[in-house]
């Protein structure tokens, strides 16, 4: 038998941090949006908000256009920042490419 | 989407809701979104990751067994496509002894982490690279090219994060500069743009970067890229400029471009997704200055377009990269063009009506651009392509034949360059190539 061993070419991961515990509930927390804004995204983002805002009547769904929109903003550190200091519990984020 | 959140440095998973493409077209029946609800509150809610903090997950040693050579390399092949790390193409596998070869070619420890590879993420060491170049069916003096190469694709202002991911397309193009380029066979000539038996340097390079994207970038067509047609994306387009054949007074392109003193060796990297052939001769007797004009005029009119793709360069990238012959160059040359003069006359004619924006849809690309100078540029009629003619990269390079230019569409935000490094030990490597690849540089057949 002849064996060939040879280096798997994907490159190493590296694990820096860990997501985001999920929330408890959906009663009572408050939730953005990110999105690039892409396509059909101003008519389906506002039906997942009604959906939320219908099954969770005590949520706080913020308006769609609550942050920066587009590819060229959403992944942008001015976007994470004002995140941050909106007090949301969770994001939605939309990306249609 | 999961490329994006292993590249933050998350584990290569997300909580996700996706949907089939005709939701997502004008006039799309949205129905059956409400029925998907509970997904979203799940992954809200309930959804786990599969991995934990801190789990770096190296990449091990491969292993196959065959009942002989020629089958065991079968089997490697099949592994190789099964894991989807291959381009259906024959690879070498990279097996210790080929990529420590390569490695030769290093001027930096082969564990030197160049970045991550987006948007995957993948950590890319010197010996990653080395091992891309092994399968690719490259050699030790191709490195320094392909490390310049990877240097400029993960610099964060190439904009490579997005590029690998979008529909378009785009694939990078390498210009590379200075005396290395004929010194490891690097064609610039005849067939610069594609396979040249005598001057194989390009496609092994261009190959090995197309894997980077590919398996440690997580450029997977339809997966990890949208890109529909994804042209070009075998080799990418490796090739050099042919210094020797500039006209007097003309510069480099990496000198006039990126500032490096004529000699250096470097790499100049753009986006381009559309490579296309104009025809620039004259059919008759045209005297040598209508011969030139209309040819400019040809080009000028083929970039009068509004090629979308291109404003994310508006400002700082290019609108495309024109390949003039040498002796085309040359020729224009003798009747008083500069390159400055051939930049301006491409820039002012390939200017586009405001009303033929209009009817094209352009100007809503042009509002919604993140750059406030993009946007501005509306209010201009007839609109330039790009902000300034200097952006528009020209390169002399291909066969000494006066018929044609070529034009490669960019899809580029900037033009990265950057300085290659050699071993000491390169003019061995070179010997070695002159020995094992049967002709040296200025000894080809062709």
């Amino acid at each position: 038998m002849v064996t060939l061993e040879f280096h798997d070419p994907s490159g190493a991961l590296d694990v820096t941090q860990p997501h985001a515990p999920r929330l408890a509930s959906l009663a009572g927390a408050r939730i953005g949006f990110v999105s690039n804004e892409q396509w059909q995204a101003y008519r389906m983002l506002p039906m997942i908000k009604e959906l939320l805002e219908v099954d969770f009547p005590d949520i706080e769904v913020l308006p769609i256009n609550a942050f920066p929109q587009g590819n060229e903003l959403i992944g942008s550190e001015e976007t994470a920042a004002l995140v941050k200091q909106s007090g949301v519990d969770a994001v939605i984020v939309a990306n249609a490419a | 989407m999961k490329n994006a959140v292993s590249g933050l440095g998350l584990a290569p998973d997300a909580a996700m809701v996706t949907f089939p493409i005709e939701m997502f077209l004008p006039g799309s029946d949205l129905a059956s979104l409400p029925g998907r609800k509970q997904e979203f509150y799940d992954g809200l809610t309930r959804w786990q990751p599969g991995f934990v903090k801190n789990t770096a997950r190296a990449a091990p040693m491969l292993s196959v067994e065959g009942a002989s050579y020629e089958d065991a390399l079968n089997k490697a092949n099949q592994l190789l496509l099964t894991n989807l790390w291959g381009d259906g193409l024959p690879l070498w596998p990279a097996t210790r002894e080929r990529v420590d070869w390569i490695l030769r070619g290093a001027a930096f420890p082969r564990a030197h982490v160049i970045g991550k590879f987006p948007p995957r993420g993948g950590v890319t060491t010197v010996e990653t690279c080395a091992v891309a170049l092994a399968m690719a069916g490259g050699r030790p003096e191709y490195l320094p090219v392909l490390i310049a190469a990877v240097e400029a694709f993960l610099d964060p202002e190439s904009n490579s994060e997005q590029l690998q991911a979008t529909s378009g397309g785009p694939f990078p193009v390498v210009i590379v500069n200075g005396p290395i380029a004929k010194a490891i066979r690097l064609n610039s000539g005849f067939g610069c743009l594609g396979p040249d038996p005598q001057r194989p340097a390009g496609a092994s390079i261009g190959r090995a970067l197309r894997l980077l994207q590919q398996n440690v970038g997580g450029a997977l067509p339809g997966i990890g890229t949208m890109a529909i047609f994804g042209a070009m994306r075998y080799t990418n387009a490796v090739f050099a400029e042919d210094e020797a054949a500039l006209p007097q007074g003309w510069q480099p392109h990496a000198t006039d471009r990126h500032g490096y003193t004529s000699g250096t060796n470097s790499v100049s990297l753009v986006f381009a997704n559309g490579v296309t052939n104009v025809r620039r001769r004259g059919a008759k007797k045209e005297l040598p200055q209508e011969d030139a004009l209309n040819g400019m005029w040809r080009m000028a009119d083929f970039m009068r377009t509004p090629n979308l793709g291109a404003l994310s360069g508006y400002e700082k990238g290019t609108p495309g990269i024109m390949l003039i012959s040498p002796v085309v160059a040359k020729m224009m040359a003798a009747l008083g063009w500069t390159q400055a003069s051939i930049r301006q006359f491409l820039w002012e004619n390939s200017r586009i009506p405001t009303q033929q924006l209009k009817r094209a849809g352009a100007p809503a690309w042009l509002e919604i651009d993140a750059n406030p100078i993009t946007r501005d540029s509306i209010k201009l009629d007839p609109w330039p392509i790009t902000l300034k003619p200097e952006n528009i990269v020209l390169v002399v390079a291909g066969g000494d034949h006066p018929t044609h230019f070529h034009w490669l569409q960019a899809h580029s935000p900037r033009v990265i360059g950057r300085v290659m490094r050699v071993p000491e030990s390169f003019d061995g490597l070179l010997a070695d190539a002159d020995r094992d690849l049967g002709c040296g540089s200025d000894a080809c057949r062709i």
